[in-house]
C-alpha cells in the first residue's frame, strides 16, 4: 500500500445539532474510497472537512502531512465536485474547464491541447460552446469533472456523484471514475448511499450518525461483520 | 355549471390595487397633464437646464462614489467573517431609517466644525456649496447601496468561489471572475436605482446647501423654489422632468434584469 495522502485522525466537528465524532481514516496514493451512510449521517461534511472547508474542533486532517485547512485554498491541488455540479453559468463548458489553466498560466496551443483530450475523454467534445444551463445532468457532471481534473489534482472528492443521474449514465460514469484513477493518477473519495457504487471503491468507510463504524474492502461490504445498526443499513439479514 | 366562489381576500387585495392605482394614478396624472403642457417654455429657462444640469451631475458622481465604497463594504458583509457583523448592520440600518432632515443636520454640524472649516480653506467647501449636494446624496444613499450590493452579492452561490479557489484561483480573481460577473445586472440595477433615488433628493441636501437660484438648485430645490413663489406650473414642469428621468432609469433597470434566455435550457 502507498503513503497516506491524506489522513483523518479523530476528527470531532460540531455543526449546530449534529456532530462528527472521533472519525479516523486514510487515503492512499491512487486508492479509491467510498463513504457510504444514511442521509444526514455526516457524509458531506466529512468530505468537506476532507477539503480543508471547516476547522476541526479537535483531531486534524492531514494532507502530504500539513493540517489542509492551513493551507491556502488556491494552492490544495485538490478537485472537489459538488452534488450539484457548480458550473460557473456566466461561462461556456469550454471556459469551465480552462478556468484553472488561465490560473496556472497555460495559455495557447497547450491549453487547448489539454482541454480537447479532456473533452474527448468525458465524450463532450459537441456541447463545449453551450453554456451549463444548456446541458443535461450527465454533461453537465462532466464538464465539471473535466473542470476538476485539467489542474491534474492529487485528489479528487466527490459529493454524491451518481445520485442525480440515470441508470445509463451511472453506468458511464462508473467506468470514468475507474478511468480517471488509471488516467490521472490521483486519489479519488467519493460519497455515496448505495452499496452497488460503493463496491467500486478499493475501500468503504461505513458513517452512520456522524461517527465512523469501520472500515472494509469493497468486495467484503456486505460479508464483513458489522454492528446490528449496521446490518441494518446495509439490509444484512442474520 | 356551477360558477367558482371567488374568494373574499382575493376581493380585498383587488380593492387595495384600485385604491392604490387610484391614488398613484391621479397623482402621475397630473404631473405629466399639467408638467407637460408647461415644459416647453420652462426647458427654455436657464434656471431650469441649470437645475436639470447640476442634478444629473451631483446624482452621477455621488452615485459612482456610493459604489465605490458600497462595493467593498458589502463583499465584506456578505462573504467574510466578522466578529462584530450585527453592530455594522445595526449602524448601516438605523442610518436608513433615520429622517433625511436629521442626516442634513448631522452633516451640517460635521461640516461646520473646525475639520470642516479646515476642509474648506484647503479647496474642498461643502456647507452651501455644490460639494454638498454629493455629500449629501453620499450618506443619504450609502447604507441602501450596501444593503442592495450585499444582497446582490448573497444571491451568488458560494461553492462557486470555493470551487474557483480550489482551481487556483485568489480571493481577488474570484471577485472578479466569478461574483462580479454574476451579479453584474443586478448590481447594474442597483446603480441605476442609487442614480435615481440621488436625482430625487432633496432633505439633506436642502439642510447642509440650502436652495440658492442657479448655485445649489438641483431639480427638487427648483421645485421647492417655484411653489414657494407660487408659479405651480414651472414647479410640476420640473416634476415631469423627474418622472421622465425616474421612467428612463426604471426602463434601463429592466433591460439590464432581463432574464438572459441564452443560459436556459428550457429558453
Amino acid at each position: 500500500m502507498h503513503e497516506p495522502l491524506i489522513s483523518v485522525d479523530g476528527l470531532t466537528l460540531r455543526r449546530g445539532q449534529f456532530l462528527l465524532d472521533h472519525v479516523s481514516l486514510s487515503v492512499a496514493e491512487q486508492e479509491i474510497f467510498a463513504i457510504i451512510g444514511k442521509t444526514g449521517s455526516g457524509k458531506t461534511v466529512l468530505l468537506e472537512s476532507m477539503a480543508g472547508f471547516h476547522r476541526p474542533d479537535s483531531g486534524h486532517v492531514l494532507y502530504s502531512g500539513i493540517p489542509i485547512h492551513t493551507i491556502p485554498v488556491n494552492r490544495r491541488n485538490i478537485g472537489y465536485l459538488y452534488q450539484e455540479y457548480c458550473l460557473f453559468p456566466h461561462m461556456t463548458a469550454r471556459q469551465n474547464i480552462g478556468y484553472g489553466l488561465k490560473l496556472h498560466h497555460i495559455k495557447g496551443q497547450q491549453a487547448n491541447e489539454r482541454i480537447e483530450s479532456l473533452a474527448r475523454r468525458f465524450e463532450i467534445t459537441t456541447v463545449m460552446e453551450q453554456h451549463p444551463g444548456t446541458l443535461s445532468g450527465g454533461e453537465q457532471q462532466r464538464v465539471a469533472l473535466a473542470r476538476a481534473l485539467i489542474t491534474q489534482p492529487k485528489l479528487l472528492l466527490l459529493d454524491e456523484p451518481f445520485s442525480a443521474l440515470d441508470p445509463v449514465t451511472k453506468e458511464r460514469l462508473y467506468d470514468i471514475i475507474l478511468d480517471i484513477r488509471t488516467g490521472f493518477g490521483c486519489s479519488i473519495v467519493f460519497v455515496t448511499h448505495n452499496f452497488k457504487e460503493a463496491g467500486l471503491a478499493d475501500r468503504v468507510g461505513v458513517l452512520l450518525g456522524g461517527k465512523l463504524r469501520g472500515i472494509v474492502s469493497g468486495r467484503e461490504l456486505m460479508c464483513a461483520s458489522w454492528d446490528e445498526d449496521v446490518k441494518d443499513f446495509l439490509g444484512i439479514l442474520d | 355549471m356551477k360558477r367558482r366562489a371567488i374568494d373574499p381576500f382575493v376581493i380585498l387585495c383587488i380593492v387595495a390595487l384600485l385604491l392604490t392605482f387610484l391614488l398613484m394614478g391621479r397623482v402621475l396624472l397630473v404631473i405629466v397633464f399639467r408638467g407637460i403642457g408647461a415644459l416647453p417654455a420652462h426647458l427654455a429657462s436657464r434656471q431650469t437646464l441649470f437645475a436639470l444640469g447640476l442634478s444629473v451631475k451631483s446624482a452621477s458622481i455621488s452615485s459612482v462614489f456610493c459604489f465605490i465604497l458600497a462595493v467593498p463594504t458589502a463583499y465584506t458583509l456578505a462573504r467574510v467573517h466578522l466578529p462584530l457583523r450585527g453592530a455594522v448592520e445595526a449602524v448601516l440600518e438605523l442610518t436608513m431609517s433615520l429622517p433625511y432632515i436629521v442626516l442634513g443636520l448631522s452633516l451640517l454640524i460635521l461640516f461646520s466644525s473646525p475639520a470642516g472649516k479646515t476642509l474648506s480653506a484647503a479647496g474642498f467647501p461643502v456647507v452651501f456649496d455644490q460639494n454638498g449636494i454629493i455629500i449629501a446624496q453620499l450618506v443619504v444613499n450609502l447604507p441602501f447601496a450596501i444593503k442592495l450590493v450585499t444582497t446582490a452579492f448573497q444571491g451568488v452561490d458560494r461553492k462557486l468561489e470555493t470551487v474557483a479557489g480550489l482551481l487556483g484561483a485568489s480571493t481577488g480573481m474570484q471577485f472578479f471572475s466569478i461574483l462580479l460577473p454574476l451579479s453584474r445586472n443586478t448590481l447594474i440595477s442597483a446603480f441605476v436605482l442609487i442614480w435615481s433615488r440621488a436625482l430625487g433628493e432633496f432633505g439633506a441636501t436642502l439642510m447642509l446647501v440650502g436652495v440658492t437660484r442657479m448655485k445649489t438648485e438641483t431639480l427638487p430645490g427648483n421645485i421647492y423654489l417655484n411653489v414657494s413663489t407660487n408659479d405651480i406650473d414651472s414647479a410640476l414642469a420640473s416634476a415631469f422632468l423627474l418622472l421622465v428621468l425616474s421612467t428612463v432609469s426604471l426602463a434601463v433597470s429592466a433591460w439590464v434584469t432581463r432574464n438572459d434566455r441564452r443560459q436556459s435550457r428550457y429558453a
